[in-house]
């Protein structure tokens, strides 16, 4: 069992050893895989020193002069060299590979400096940018081959811990292609027979937490529900989403992230802009910046993603409805 | 070309051309291109510096400066003269920052501080080719500059070559009283570059700093004056985004050139 971040370097070393211009930077991070890629491709690592802006920018130079660069980073310092993303990568045309570890409340209780709970609404901002926000860890391996084989400015967020119950449940022959399609969806009960079908999404970490409400909703309240994880948060897939998301009475985003431009909004944006009215309920972190001690667990409980809140905020969301539906 | 004298009238022309398009337009930052037009004619055109257009690159850090190349570029054939016309129009191809969309021009301009690790990451990877890169004394103030100037220094990038065009002013004033940045050679000494100082409007001078591709990593502090060739405007802070438009002052700005 790894963490997503020491998998992605060790699949991406395996290429690496294959490929000359394949080339890691690091900000002074380190990693026990990146132990590894040190002694055994020490030409293919840089040591950029604690600047993320400079890292950026000779990541963008090296990808011009034909090198694959990766640039390693805790996921909170992308904020710190966004103007070099947006410059340097995005606007002169230079693909490179962001790898941000640590992401949502991943760092916690490290404070809020350190847990990025806002990337994904600036990120998003990007043009051109991919943003990829793997759960299940056999997904990593397809997403390095991703990263060779088609060249594109990509963000992607791992987490930097071992998580076991986001790890095992799918098959690393079916990663491939869900990498490739951007997300899957799934059942994580026996078939319900209730027509209530709702549908959850989520991204990431928090996507455990999403398939244990997902659970209750179904053995207590009587949903349907169907769960979709979301991989790759930009672009969306919208044509394949909506068409998954048909017959939902109302879909439900969760992230752990604050939700002002953040994955729910992603997804809010592409219902509306594809012309589909399902009632749409975005649960995320009641503010961005916590500086309360505790585990990331326990800052989730406390602040709006315990698995008790999100089933009422889902009933009340479900009652709303109703209401609607009869007046 | 060989000869100085010869380089003095291309310089003259370079000017010129420059004025008349950006009266013309309005548009831009002439002050901050006329420091550049001796640097940019050493480079281009006299064949005893080191730099070759065909295979080395130029880099503007100072890309607001940029629009100076541009009658050096028609000239060499990489666009129509006619473009020149067309600078900042909606119907022509030359911007007020140079980028890669321009023939002979590279990488995006307009945010400070950028080129230099952009450029550093070229040289590393590439070091049979040579790079140049032009900074204003006043992006020294970007951080990011000092973050790629310890790893150039580290990786003794000496086919980067850094030039800074000291031209002692910021938009609000002289550098010296506003932030100060002397000492810079010392600086830049301590962080492991060769330094050398040239008047940047001397092409002789010019010429000695650019004679050889330097074997260590190299930066070279060019003194220079805002607005160079227009009398009235040089070192003035003040015209940093103000170019005059009225046809007498222009005729006069021409007729101080000669």
């Amino acid at each position: 069992m790894k963490s997503h971040r020491d998998e992605f370097i060790e699949q991406l070393l395996v290429e690496a050893k294959k490929n000359r211009d394949v080339i890691l930077i690091s900000v002074d991070m380190g990693a026990p895989a990146l132990d590894r890629w040190r002694t055994e491709l020490p030409d293919q690592f840089l040591f950029a020193g604690i600047s993320e802006q400079n890292a950026i920018n000779l990541a963008a130079g090296l990808s011009r002069a034909g090198k694959k660069p990766y640039v390693y980073m805790m996921a909170c310092w992308v904020a710190r060299c966004f103007e070099q993303i947006r410059y340097s990568c995005a606007m002169a045309a230079n693909p490179i590979t962001i790898l941000g570890t640590g992401v949502g409340l991943g760092y916690a209780p490290a404070g809020p400096a350190h847990e990025p709970t806002d990337d994904l609404a600036y990120m998003r901002a990007i043009d051109g940018i991919e943003i990829i926000s793997p759960s299940f860890l056999a997904s990593i391996k397809p997403i390095v081959h991703l990263t060779l084989q088609k060249p594109r400015l990509r963000y992607i967020r791992l987490e930097r811990s071992m998580h076991p119950h986001i790890s095992e449940f799918i098959p690393e022959e079916k990663s491939h292609e869900i990498v490739q399609s951007g997300f899957y969806a799934f059942k994580n009960f026996s078939p319900a027979k209730s027509n209530l079908k709702i549908s959850l999404l989520a991204s990431g970490y928090i996507l455990n937490k999403t398939k244990e409400v997902g659970t209750i909703l179904e053995v207590e309240h009587g949903f349907n529900v169907q769960i979709l994880d979301i991989i790759r948060i930009k672009p969306l897939n919208p044509v394949k989403l909506i068409e998954i998301l048909q017959g939902s009475r109302f879909i439900v985003t969760i992230e752990e992230q604050a939700l002002d431009g953040g994955f729910g909004a992603a997804i809010a944006e592409t219902l509306i802009d594809n012309i589909c009215q399902l009632p749409c309920l975005r649960l995320g972190l009641l503010q961005a910046y916590i500086f309360e001690n505790g585990s990331r667990e326990e800052l989730l409980n406390k602040f709006g993603l315990g698995q008790e809140e999100i089933i009422q905020k889902i009933l009340t969301f479900r009652n709303q409805i109703n209401r609607l539906n009869r007046t | 070309m060989d000869q100085i004298s010869e380089l003095v009238e291309k310089a003259k022309e370079v000017r010129k051309k420059l004025i008349e398009f950006k009266t013309k337009s309005g548009i831009g930052h002439l002050a901050s291109s006329l420091s550049l037009v001796e640097l940019l004619v050493s480079l281009y055109f006299d064949q005893n510096t080191f730099f070759d257009h065909t295979t080395d690159r130029l880099i503007f850090g100072k890309a607001h400066g940029g629009p100076a190349v541009y009658p050096i570029l028609a000239d060499l054939g990489y666009f129509p003269e006619k473009e020149l016309i067309s600078y900042a129009k909606p119907e022509g191809i030359l911007r007020l920052h140079p980028d890669q969309s321009i023939p002979g021009c590279t990488y995006v301009g307009g945010s400070l501080g950028n080129a230099i690790g952009y450029a550093s990451g070229l040289a590393w990877a590439n070091r049979q080719k040579r790079f140049v890169v032009v900074l204003g004394d006043a992006e020294l103030y970007e951080g990011a500059v000092w973050e790629s100037l310890l790893f150039i220094s580290h990786h003794r990038l000496n086919n980067l070559v850094l030039v800074i065009d000291r031209n002692g002013l910021g938009i609000l004033g002289k550098t010296e009283e506003l932030l100060k940045l002397e000492p810079l050679k010392s600086k830049f000494v301590s962080f492991g570059f060769d330094v050398f100082g040239a008047n940047g409007h001397d092409l002789l001078q010019l010429r000695k700093s650019f004679s050889k591709a330097p074997l260590a990593p190299t930066l070279i502090i060019l003194d220079t004056v805002k607005s160079k060739g227009i009398s009235f405007m040089e070192g003035k802070a003040e015209f940093h985004t103000v170019i005059p438009q009225d046809a007498r002052v222009v005729q006069k700005m021409l007729e101080d050139l000669s």
